[in-house]
């Protein structure tokens, strides 16, 4: 019978105890299997939160937010510039142009009241006509702004106005995302995909759509272009749905502005690098010719709810472990003190200290692998449950947090929202929204077992093999083979 | 041969020194079967642990076949005892999950015999102490007295010993099978050319052996033998 055989047999020697042994360290060696895998699931997830929420960069020209505001637009070249710098994954541009009725343009025009120069007046601003009628009423807050703005033409003074349109707003885009970097919500047709600059293909807001009778395949005309509904979007708001998206090319061909862009959103890799690549594209680009802004910060108090966990799941995996140590430590030690004779027998009958040492640490390892597969089975039930609970019991924190940052997140939007009331589309990527995301994006974590899991975890059960079993072996040195003769 | 000379041990407890063994010498050719005689508390398992290298003398040498014992390093120890000495016990000390068999390999695997040679050799060893071959793979924990003391016996003489020592080896068993046993032993010496020391407080036992020695006060002193049991 050899050393291994023996080991395993004295393991199974007192069935009682080791069925107690093994279901004592299944739980503890489950419990700490359950946290690494939650560990790592945690880990995988803030790796991807951190590469895929609130790392995007929106630069625009400085002092202009899409249609308002002043200064030089960017160009293809000031995106090959940001594309440049290190930890940018992606640069997309778009142009924004605000689109008035063409036959409101017209009478307008005709009456001779069109205030074209200086901002939102007459025509709003606008850079071109469109057939469709905007969705948006002006009412009292475009008339105000219309003739607010209007006084400063030195028009007038106070005469009536002529009445006008809120222009609609038309976005270039060379991808399936907004100027703010995020999806566009498609809800019939399908999403661009023609992006050359003879491109007809064009997305309507479900408001516009519905004013004017759209379906999709219905046409409309953009400047002298007719344009083809190829899907109908809802972006959530009144005023984000009173606008069409194109293709980038074709808007800087139809609005003939060939090479502008009025926004960049420059995605990186990782939210930890936002700060840095916010100064490097801000330097690349020139301080003085454009504003960057991010608008992820707030997502760093999600990230950092989720590390708590992770932290916490490590500390409990290697708790766990130290049990189940403490646990093999102890059994052994019992083991070899109720075993001391028959160790005596095997040393007189000419055992060396080294083969009875190992053949205990074989017996601890029997214990610690029949531990580890019942622990491995309790691990595969728990760990979803364990997870959710950790993630649910430190999300609640976090959105706690998460609504005060949000506050102090969404107050930005509201003031662009309201001067965008007039007919500008913002063109800053603000994150109230991405981090109200946040809480079904940590929601989404699986606790699936990838390979560094079993590794780890492999590694960490023979550490506690080898804690528990060498200690009661090195004891099993110490017993003297006069043992044998005691009590006789 | 054993020659053993002027062995001391001395034991400490609290200010009280014991010298279970005071000064003993003897010489036992090869092959003879002795017994030392003794009451309890004589100091016969403290000699047989300092003869068996169980325990180390405070002074004095034991010498086996030319090798001094006393001398040797713990690591040689360990090689003495599987190689040159058999033990066989009041209370077997078989181990109890093992079957018969396995408990006779055990000397054999730790001298680094192949399953094999230890395999045939066992139960060539367990015939010859008695024990059929139907009882070969039973449990050590599952044989009578009678056939666990076969097993140590065999056990013993695993790995062909120079000697055997033997601890009260009938104490736990009836007078018939104690008789059938010390006969057995008897045997073995003669036909192995092992030397056997038997430790008794059994006189019919001390009475078949070829050399009778009496331990008392530490010190042992030769008794005459009855030519009867002479061979």
């Amino acid at each position: 019978m050899s050393v291994i055989a023996r080991s395993v047999g004295n393991a199974l020697r007192n069935k009682v105890r080791t069925s107690a042994v093994v279901v004592i360290l299944a739980v503890a060696i489950g419990l700490a299997l359950s946290m690494l895998v939650a560990n790592q699931a945690v880990a995988a997830k803030v790796t991807s939160l951190k590469a895929s929420v609130g790392n995007n960069l929106t630069v625009n020209p400085a002092g202009a937010r899409g249609g308002i505001g002043g200064g030089e637009p960017l160009t293809g070249g000031d995106v090959a510039k940001a594309s440049a710098v290190p930890h940018v994954t992606s640069v997309t541009g778009s142009l924004t142009a605000r689109l008035s009725n063409a036959a409101a343009a017209t009478d307008a025009a005709a009456a001779g009241t069109t205030g074209a120069a200086g901002g939102p007046g007459g025509r709003m601003g606008a850079s071109g006509t469109t057939s469709l009628t905007s969705a948006v009423d002006p009412g009292t807050l475009g008339n105000r702004q219309n003739s607010s703005s209007g006084t400063t033409t030195g028009g007038t003074g106070n005469a009536a106005r002529p009445s006008f349109t809120i222009p609609v707003s038309a976005t270039g885009i060379s991808g399936s995302l907004t100027a703010a970097g995020e999806a566009i919500n498609v809800t019939s047709g399908s999403d661009l995909n023609d992006f050359s600059d003879a491109s007809t293909q064009a997305l309507v807001g479900t408001t516009l759509a519905e004013k004017n009778s759209l379906q999709v395949g219905s046409t409309f005309t953009v400047q002298d272009r007719t344009m083809t509904v190829a899907g109908i979007f809802d972006a959530g708001t009144a005023f984000d749905n009173n606008a069409i998206y194109v293709s980038l090319a074709a808007a800087q061909t139809l609005l003939d502005q060939a090479g502008e862009i009025s926004t960049m959103t420059v995605t990186v890799d990782s939210i930890e690098n936002v700060d840095a690549t916010k100064t490097a594209v801000a330097a690349a680009l020139g301080t003085t010719r454009v504003d960057v802004t991010s608008g992820g910060q707030n997502l760093e108090s999600a990230v950092s709810s989720l590390g708590t966990v992770q932290n916490i799941s490590l500390i409990g995996f290697i708790a766990a472990l130290i049990t189940a140590g403490l646990i093999v430590l102890l059994i052994m030690i019992m083991v070899v003190r109720e075993r001391r004779r028959e160790i005596g027998v095997l040393k007189a009958i000419g055992a060396s200290n080294r083969t009875i040492g190992v053949q205990f640490v074989l017996e601890a390892m029997v214990l610690v692998v029949m531990g580890s597969v019942v622990g491995a089975v309790v691990a595969a039930v728990s760990s979803n449950s364990i997870v959710s609970a950790l993630v649910a019991g430190n999300t609640t924190t976090s959105t706690t947090t998460g609504g005060r940052f949000r506050g102090t997140g969404t107050g930005a939007p509201q003031a662009i929202g309201e001067a965008a009331a007039g007919g500008v589309p913002g063109g800053g990527n603000f994150g109230g929204g991405a981090f109200a995301g946040a809480n079904q994006l940590i929601g989404t974590i699986s606790t699936s077992v990838g390979w560094q899991t079993l590794v780890l975890g492999v590694v960490g059960i023979l550490v506690i093999a080898a804690v528990g079993a060498l200690v009661p072996a090195l004891l099993t040195a110490k017993v003297r083979p006069i043992e044998v003769l005691r009590g006789e | 041969m054993l020659e053993v000379r002027d062995v001391v041990k001395v034991f400490k407890t609290g200010d009280n020194t014991i010298k279970p063994v005071n000064g003993i010498s003897f010489t036992v050719e090869q092959g003879t079967f002795a017994a030392i005689l003794g009451k309890s508390g004589s100091g016969k398992s403290t000699l047989l642990s300092l003869l068996g290298a169980l325990d180390k003398a405070t002074s004095g040498d034991v010498v086996v076949d030319g090798v001094n014992i006393s001398a040797l390093p713990d690591a040689k120890l360990t090689a003495y005892r599987r190689d040159d000495i058999g033990f066989v016990f009041q209370a077997y000390n078989l181990i109890p999950n093992l079957s018969a068999k396995d408990n006779v390999m055990l000397p054999m695997e730790f001298a680094g015999l192949s399953r094999a040679e230890r395999s045939s050799r066992a139960a060539e060893l367990l015939v010859q102490v008695g024990l059929e071959e139907d009882m070969h793979d039973r449990k050590a924990n599952k044989l009578s007295g009678g056939m666990a003391q076969r097993v140590s016996i065999a056990r013993a003489l695993a790995n062909n010993p120079k000697l055997i020592l033997a601890d009260e080896p009938t104490g736990n068993l009836d007078d018939e099978t104690g008789e059938l046993i010390i006969d057995l032993l008897r045997s073995l010496s003669h036909e192995k050319n092992t030397t056997i020391l038997v430790v008794t407080h059994d006189h019919a036992l001390a009475a078949k052996t070829d050399r009778k020695f009496r331990l008392a006060r530490g010190r042992l002193t030769e008794e005459p033998v009855r030519a009867a049991h002479l061979h």
